[in-house]
Order: structure tokens, then C-alpha cells, then sequence
């Protein structure tokens, strides 16, 4: 037979149909369009200044007559090599402003101590106590600080030598995530040369696809995605008006995820959008038919029989607040029995139950009840509270959650200073920068998410996992201090617990 | 305005700089001196007793007394454990013969046979992570110890090949610098495939460290950031593994291998893994150690501490009955000599120190290794090629230091073992019966 053009350019389905292609040269230009069009899911960082003077690290402090009289030493005994007599022990550039060591820049201090060390007659370094006084016993100094550095830069915070803090730890500390040593599914990925996906799906999936005797979907499956496995929960109710819900508002768009706000906020401030949660009380439910301009979702902000039955059959998406308070755990099954298919767990900031529980050991028993009644799949669970820290999210995703809500490291992000009972939901007082604009802290919230972003890839880089829907209720991925502690230390004289 | 061209020190400005370094350093360890600890020096692992004792170790030889040179204050691991001494009238005598040399080849093959006087040597920190400096530092020391260094990932400098008995050509998942002619070179060959302070992600040296020198050493273009991938992109299984192994065994068919891995859940099965696909030396390096830069996330967070891994490897290799036929190795973490003890007595043969020899030539553990904000890398010249900067490690003073703490890091050791009523090294592995979990310690 002779071959014809159609013959080169039309695949044999088998089944005697027959699907016509476009010539071959023709074919490659669109696939390399294509190729071109395609965008990889990236958020665009900046590095963004401070708006209010952030506490430096140290302190330095230089005696001047300690140093006058270094300086007339140096300068008769090195007379001539005036690269010595100006040589400076800062490779930083603490004395090398006008005057030098006569007026010190301790912003700039890193404390590598090379000036402490090579003088100690009259230089000294000390930490300094403003910074130590951020934050509380959860929220420490040091998580605002590095959260402070991502929201200015947008990476991933890099130091030399090594682990420098406490072995294990209470809270989210508990867990060693874990890594795959040779053999993995995903190379490269933390390297940008390999897809990993971070976007995760709310809603119910169905278990399984219903059809019209003529082929057509029945029952489309009501869901959506976003691209990162976090929402911006709401902000405390100081700041619940204003600028601030517009600032996540903003940002939530440009990353494509969602910010949860009350409804009173997104209906006054016009901030209603595809990416914009409005909170509705169940006594407000009604409301739901007020809110447009693309809303995909609304919350209910605390489960209602009656007010779920108004509106389960609602076109929007409808996610279901749930303390963990109380009998958190029969509400949760109710809730499902009931067809909730996004149920928004809250905890306080320290991320406890009422009774003083951590998050991971609840997420864990609302996943595995889920997962026992057979129904995990149709249900999406965020967790909100005690989120501080980029490794907070992975390990909560482990425990269960197919997404978390971030709350006090988008305020720290925009430097705002938390004062009063930063514990309790909603009561704590936030102190913003004086002079502060949108466009700059949406900037600091997007580094913040690219760098958490990150961070999770890194994590997800190590296990070898290519997507983060992989990761939700991988025990598996968890290795916990102390378990593994047990098994090495157990026959050891005095380990607690253990054989002797 | 235009950015400063850094040169080499004149001899007047090394003279001064290297003066008032090393006499800062005395002046901070020993108890006789006017200055209490800086304020700012040390963190829950590292200790500014820690750093100062090291420094202490480096220029007498001596462990000090008015420092606690044992433990740091993590509130875990080997900061909790310590050793179970006998009665002092049991201890064995001062003049007892301590054998603590370590045998590295217990296959019983062809390769080399090689016994190391002391139970560790040193860990690989690569060429441009490093000055050539360090890096003669270390290899002479090694040389003066009948010890080892390894050449981390970045190339093999030629002043290396004087000590070359004594060097452990790596080969990691970059290939930077690997050749033929280091390959056959070296009395073993260190495979990293991962490192414990980011396990699973690979190295990555910073554009501004990977000037002129470093680019060449590497075969790369200067000033590009470079990666390391992780894992080697041959290897999907132990097979392939083996298959790396046999084509070193081509170049070199004298030289004994090392596998390097992290620390993950499955490591027990990773190290007889790598045992099976040839491995004379399993080396397992945990999470809290590590000299380069590496993602604070992953340091913290991803792989398990060396102390809990040790165990399970050593007990997991028992139950296969190849245990004796391998020599365990661990590092990441490892910063004295009682964190040696402690990892022998937890299942180890011995242990690779990197940090500790840092902080020996004047490491005050500042974290600015990847560049800092200067650009230009470490302050006092170890994590740095910036060509001013580097200078301030000589390798004679660098050497001698480390000799030094070498000293005070075997007689602490052979002290350990006096105490304890044995007087060799290797009674030592496994007997986590010697040990007592403390109460206290807290970070
Ligand atoms: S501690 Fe280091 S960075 Fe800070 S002023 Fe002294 S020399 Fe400069
Ligand atoms: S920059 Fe230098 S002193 Fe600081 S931690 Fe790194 S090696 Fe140590």
C-alpha cells in the first residue's frame, strides 16, 4: 500500500475510529508553542525592606579609650604600612563608617566575635535583649526573626555548621521528617528541574464518576483547587477591619490560594473574590446568596444542623468551623454523617485544644477516625493554630491535614508587634508599623509564602514525594523523637521507661 | 561606587592579624586571663565551654579543667548519657597500654588493609567550601596521626597528593573534581550519596565561593552557583550501586570503599544495603552536624539525630550476622571526645569529626560559612577561599592545632577506657550496659 500523507498523519484507534493529526512539522510547532506558553507555578519575590527597625542581633560595645589607645600603638609601631594601621578586625563593616570604631554599626554585626576575640580589653558583644524580648514561650524570638528574614527575602533561610538549638522539643519538635536515600520516585525536584506539586484540592472527591445513559457527567464533583497547601486564616479582631483583610485579600489572589475573612469585612470593604472565604455566623446563613464576584466558598463559622441543611445543596463550596474544644470529635463525625465536605479545624495559637492538647496528636485522630470510617477522601481538613514555623506545615500535613491556615506569621511578616495574651484566638493585640502600605506587605506575604513554599519542597525534595497530596496522613514520613529514643537509649541505666 | 579588590595580606598585616587572633584565642580558654567567656559565644550544641575547651585542647594538648569540655546543654542524645566509671581503685592504671587504633578493612578481601592509630579522622569539607589552607591543615595532621581526611566534593588540590595515604578521594553526586588520577591516589574512596545536615537535597556552593580556583578545581565556569544533585542520577537501586562500586574498582583495585548516607527511618536497611554492594566502611552521618551551609529547615527537621541511628544500624547488622565484617562509622554531631565514647558504646567502630576540627583552628560557630553578608565567607579564614581571608589559617598553625587537639581528644579517650576497666577500643562498641541516661541537661 502506498503510503499518503493521511496515512502518516492518523492513528488506529483499534477500534476501527480513526483520529486525524495535523502533519508532523505542523505538530511539533504547536507542541513547542505549547512548551513555550507553559508556566511553571512560581510565586515572584522581592526582597523588601523593613518598614520599622527590626532588633538587630548584638550589640557592640567598644571602650574609646581602650581603643585610642590601640589606635596611637598601631600607629607608631606599624608607622609606614598603612594597610595595617587601617586593617579592621569587622569584615562586615561594624567600624569602617566615618569614625570607625568610635561609633560603631551594630546593625550590621553578624557575631562571628572576631573583634571580642582579638580585643577583649575593649570590645565586647553581647546579644541583644529586645530581640530576646519578642514573642512569647510558643511564638519565640527566634521564629519571628526567621520569619522576619523570609518575608524580606522570599528564600530559603541558609546558615553554615550545623544544628544549633535544643534535641527534640515539645510540640512540633517531636517529629524528624524523613528521607529517602537512594532509591526515589522524584529527582531533583528542590532543583527546579522536576516538577513537585504543592496545590491541593478542597471539597469532596467522589469515589467514583456517575453518567447519563448518553455519556454526560452527572453529579460534576463540586471542588477546587489552590496551589499551596495553606489559606490565610483570619486575622485577630483588631486588625479584622482595615487594611489588613485587603492586604490578604490581595495576596491570596496572586498566590492562589484563599483568605478567610468575616463576612461583615469582605460585604463592607467590597473584597469579594474567587479567592476570598467569607465567614458567615449559621444564624447569617441566608447571606450566602449575597456574595459574588466569584466567590467559590463561604465558611460557616461553627456547625449548625438546621443552617447546614439550608445550604448543603448550594452551588458554593462550604467549609464548617470546628474548635477543637468539647466533644470536638463527635461533632466531626456528625458533621460528615451529615455530608460536610470541608471541615476547618481551630486551635489557639499555641496550637492546644481547650484541654491543652497539641494539634498533631488531634489531627492524627481526626484523619485515622476519617480514614476508619471509610470516608477520608470525601472530606478535606484544614488545621488552623500554632502554625510558626515553615517546618509546622509539612509535619501538620503528616498528621493528616490536606491543608493549614497561617495566622500570626502573616502579621509577623508585616512586623507587626503582638501585644497582650497571644495565646487565645482573636484577643491578641497587634501593634503595625507606623508608616506601612498595602503594596509593601503584600510583597513581605508573598516572600513569606515563596519561602514556606520552598521549605516544603525541600521536605518533599527528601522523601522523594512528588506532590503534597501524597504527603496528608503519611505517618509513615514521620519519625518521632520519642519513639525512636526508646528503641536506642531503652536499654540504657535510667532512660525513662526503659528495661532497667 | 566601585566594590573593593580584595589582595593578599602583607607580611606586616598577617603578622598583626594572626597575632591578635591567636593570642584572642588563649586569652578566651584559659582560666589564668582577665576575660570572662564572650557573652555571645556558643548555642545549646556548642557550648562557649565547648568552643573555649576545643581551643583550649588546640593549643595545650590538654583537656581543661575549668571548662566542661563533655557535653553541651541540647537536654538530649549524647548530652544526656554518660558513662557508668568504675570505683578509682578498679580504674586500669595510668601506664596501661590503651589500644585505640581502628582496623578499616573487615571484609577479608584483597583491598587494602588499613589500621588507623586513633578511631577517627577527618570529614569531608570541600575545596572552595575550604581554602587549600584548611585543607593542608587537616591532611598534615591526618599524616602526623596515621589517620585520614576526606576531600568532601570539590576537587582534589595537587598539594594534597604529598599526603595522599592519608586522603579520602570523594566521589558525590556532582562528580565535581573526581579524576582518574585522585581515584587511584587514594587508600579509599568515600561515596557520598547524601550528608546528614541536608539528607535528601544535595550540596549547593554559592556563586561568590566558586571563584577562579575553586571553578577550576571543579571543571566549572567561576562565579556559577553549583549543585549537587541528590541522589546520583545512576543509581535507582543497591545494584546500581555495585556498579558504581566496580568501576572504582577499575581504576583502583586496591582501594577500600566508604558509603556516606543520612539518617533516615530505613538506614538499618540502606547500610546493609551498601555493605552487601561491597561497602569496607559504612558511614552515617546525622542531622545536627555538618560544616557547609545547608537549609535551617533541613538541619532541624528532615533525618534522625546520629545518636538514635547508631543503634539501630549496629543491632540491625548484629541481627544479619555481618556485623563484624564492616566498620561503622558516624558523624554529624560528634563534637568530643566523650561524644566519640558515647557513639561506640551506642554501636559504633569509630566516628569522623569535621566542626570539632574547625572549631579547634578558631571555629566560634557563627553560622556565616555560606558567604555572610560580606560575600567573602568566614572571618577567620576556614570557610572561605577570598584570597585575603584564607590567609589567616596557615597550614603549619593550622597542623599544629590540630595535632594538639588530636592529643587531647585520644588521652581523653584512653582516660574514658581507664575508667572503665578496658583497655582496648573495641570493647568498648555496643556496650551501651556502661552507659547511664541522665536526668537534667536541659537546653
Ligand atoms: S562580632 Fe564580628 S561582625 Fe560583629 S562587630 Fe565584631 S567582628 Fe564585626
Ligand atoms: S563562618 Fe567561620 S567561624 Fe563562623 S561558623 Fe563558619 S567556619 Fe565557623
Amino acid at each position: 500500500m502506498l503510503a499518503t500523507d493521511l496515512d502518516r498523519t492518523s492513528d488506529n484507534m483499534g477500534d476501527g475510529s480513526m483520529t486525524i493529526q495535523l502533519p508532523v512539522a505542523e505538530q511539533a510547532r504547536l507542541n513547542r508553542e505549547r512548551a513555550d506558553d507553559y508556566h511553571r507555578y512560581h510565586i515572584d519575590t522581592t526582597e523588601t525592606e523593613h518598614r520599622q527597625k527590626f532588633p538587630r542581633r548584638f550589640n557592640v560595645k567598644v571602650g574609646k579609650f581602650g581603643l585610642a589607645k590601640l589606635l596611637v600603638k598601631e600607629f607608631f609601631k606599624y608607622f609606614g604600612h598603612w594597610d595595617v594601621v587601617f586593617s579592621r578586625p569587622c569584615t562586615y563593616g561594624v567600624f569602617s563608617g566615618p569614625v570607625g570604631g568610635f561609633s560603631p554599626r551594630p546593625d550590621l554585626c553578624v557575631g562571628c566575635l572576631r573583634c571580642e576575640v582579638q580585643h577583649p580589653e575593649f570590645v565586647t558583644v553581647t546579644h541583644n535583649p529586645d530581640l530576646a524580648a519578642l514573642g512569647d514561650s510558643y511564638l519565640t524570638s527566634k521564629h519571628i526573626s526567621t520569619i522576619d528574614e523570609e518575608a524580606k527575602k522570599g528564600s530559603v533561610p541558609v546558615r553554615g555548621q550545623g544544628y544549633r538549638g535544643r534535641f527534640g522539643g515539645p510540640g512540633f519538635d517531636q517529629m524528624f521528617t524523613d528521607m529517602s536515600e537512594i532509591v526515589r520516585p522524584s529527582r531533583d525536584g528542590i532543583h527546579g528541574r522536576e516538577l513537585i506539586g504543592t496545590s491541593v484540592d478542597l471539597g469532596s472527591k467522589p469515589m467514583r464518576l456517575k453518567f447519563t445513559s448518553d455519556g454526560g457527567l452527572l453529579d460534576a464533583p463540586k471542588m477546587m483547587a489552590i496551589q499551596v497547601p495553606f489559606i490565610y486564616a483570619p486575622p485577630p479582631d483588631s486588625v479584622s477591619t482595615g487594611i489588613i483583610p485587603e492586604i490578604l485579600a490581595e495576596t491570596a489572589g496572586i498566590v492562589d490560594t484563599l483568605a478567610f475573612l468575616p463576612e461583615s469585612t469582605v460585604t463592607n470593604q467590597g473584597l469579594a473574590s474567587p479567592y476570598v472565604v467569607p465567614m458567615i455566623a449559621p444564624g447569617q446563613i441566608g447571606n450566602i446568596e449575597s456574595h459574588g464576584n466569584g466567590t467559590r466558598m463561604i465558611e460557616m463559622t461553627s456547625w449548625n444542623l438546621e443552617a447546614w441543611n439550608q445550604i448543603k445543596e448550594h452551588p458554593l463550596l462550604v467549609s464548617i468551623q470546628l474548635p477543637f474544644a468539647g466533644d470536638w470529635m463527635s461533632t466531626m463525625i456528625e458533621m460528615v454523617d451529615n455530608g460536610v465536605s470541608i471541615i476547618h479545624f481551630v486551635s489557639d495559637h499555641h496550637g492546644e485544644s481547650d484541654e491543652g492538647r497539641f494539634v498533631m496528636d488531634l489531627y492524627q485522630e481526626a484523619h485515622f477516625a476519617l480514614v476508619e470510617k471509610g470516608c477520608r477522601d470525601e472530606v478535606t481538613l484544614i488545621g488552623t493554630g500554632g502554625i510558626a514555623g515553615a517546618d509546622h506545615l509539612p509535619k501538620s500535613i503528616i498528621t493528616g491535614m490536606d491543608a493549614v491556615g497561617l495566622d500570626h506569621p502573616l502579621l509577623i511578616a508585616m512586623q507587626a508587634r503582638l501585644l497582650g495574651d497571644t495565646k487565645t484566638r482573636g484577643a491578641a493585640g497587634v501593634k503595625l508599623p507606623a508608616t506601612f502600605d498595602k503594596e509593601w506587605a503584600v510583597q513581605r506575604i508573598l516572600n513569606l509564602s515563596c519561602s514556606w513554599r520552598d521549605q516544603l519542597l525541600e521536605i518533599l525534595g527528601a522523601m522523594g514525594v512528588r506532590e503534597v497530596r501524597r504527603l496528608r496522613g503519611e505517618i509513615g514520613r514521620a519519625m518521632w523523637c520519642g519513639h525512636l529514643e526508646a528503641e536506642a537509649f531503652g536499654d540504657i541505666e535510667g532512660f525513662p521507661g526503659g528495661e532497667h | 561606587m566601585a566594590k573593593k579588590e580584595w589582595t593578599k595580606p602583607s607580611p606586616k598585616l598577617l603578622e598583626k592579624t594572626l597575632h591578635l587572633m591567636h593570642d584572642g584565642f588563649h586569652q578566651r580558654a584559659f582560666p589564668d586571663t582577665a576575660y570572662d567567656l564572650p557573652e555571645a559565644l556558643g548555642d545549646a550544641r556548642w557550648t562557649d565551654d565547648l568552643i573555649t575547651s576545643a581551643w583550649y585542647m588546640a593549643e595545650t594538648g590538654e583537656c581543661p579543667d575549668h571548662l566542661n569540655y563533655k557535653t553541651g546543654r541540647s537536654g538530649g542524645g549524647f548530652d544526656k548519657l554518660e558513662f557508668k566509671e568504675l570505683p578509682e581503685d578498679q580504674h586500669l592504671p595510668e601506664d596501661a597500654e590503651i589500644d585505640i587504633s581502628l582496623e578499616l578493612n573487615r571484609r577479608g578481601d584483597e583491598r587494602h588493609k588499613r589500621t588507623i592509630d586513633i578511631p577517627w579522622y577527618g570529614g569531608g569539607m570541600s575545596y572552595g567550601s575550604v581554602s587549600v589552607n584548611v585543607m593542608m591543615s587537616r591532611a598534615l595532621n591526618a599524616k602526623k596521626w596515621n589517620t585520614l581526611m576526606s576531600t568532601g566534593e570539590g576537587g582534589y588540590p595537587p598539594e594534597l597528593y604529598e599526603c595522599s595515604e592519608h586522603v579520602i578521594t570523594q566521589v558525590a553526586t556532582g562528580y565535581f573534581g573526581v579524576e582518574e588520577k585522585s581515584i587511584q591516589a587514594a587508600p579509599i574512596i568515600e561515596f557520598k550519596y547524601a550528608q546528614g545536615a541536608k539528607p535528601g537535597l544535595g550540596g549547593h556552593l554559592l556563586a561568590t565561593k566558586a571563584g577562579e580556583e575553586v571553578a577550576k578545581m571543579r571543571g566549572s565556569v567561576p562565579f556559577v552557583s553549583l549543585f549537587s544533585p541528590f541522589p546520583f542520577h545512576s543509581t535507582y537501586s543497591v545494584e546500581d550501586h555495585m556498579k558504581h562500586l566496580d568501576w572504582i574498582k577499575t581504576v583502583n583495585p586496591t582501594a577500600m570503599m566508604s558509603v556516606k548516607v543520612s539518617t533516615p527511618h530505613d538506614v538499618d536497611m540502606v547500610a546493609v544495603g551498601s555493605y552487601y554492594a561491597g561497602a569496607h566502611i559504612i558511614h552515617l552521618d546525622g542531622g545536627f552536624g555538618g560544616t557547609g551551609a545547608a537549609p535551617e529547615i533541613a538541619k532541624k527537621n528532615i533525618a534522625m539525630p546520629i545518636e538514635l541511628a547508631i543503634p539501630k544500624v549496629h543491632k540491625f547488622m548484629q541481627m544479619e550476622g555481618i556485623r563484624d565484617n564492616v566498620t561503622l562509622i558516624a558523624s554529624g554531631g560528634i563534637r568530643t571526645a566523650d561524644d566519640m565514647a558515647k557513639a561506640i558504646a551506642l554501636g559504633a567502630d569509630g566516628c569522623v569529626l569535621g566542626t570539632s576540627d574547625l572549631v579547634a583552628m578558631g571555629c566560634t560557630r557563627c553560622s556565616n560559612c555560606e558567604g555572610g553578608p560580606s560575600g567573602r565567607g568566614c572571618p577567620w579564614g576556614l570557610t572561605t577561599t577570598d584570597i585575603e581571608l584564607q590567609e589567616w589559617v596557615q597550614q603549619a598553625w593550622g597542623a599544629d592545632r590540630l595535632d594538639k587537639y588530636y592529643t587531647a581528644l585520644a588521652n581523653r579517650l584512653k582516660q574514658i577506657l581507664r575508667q572503665l576497666g578496658l583497655s582496648n577500643i573495641g570493647e568498648l562498641r555496643g556496650r551501651t550496659d556502661l552507659l547511664r541516661y541522665m536526668a537534667g541537661g536541659e537546653a
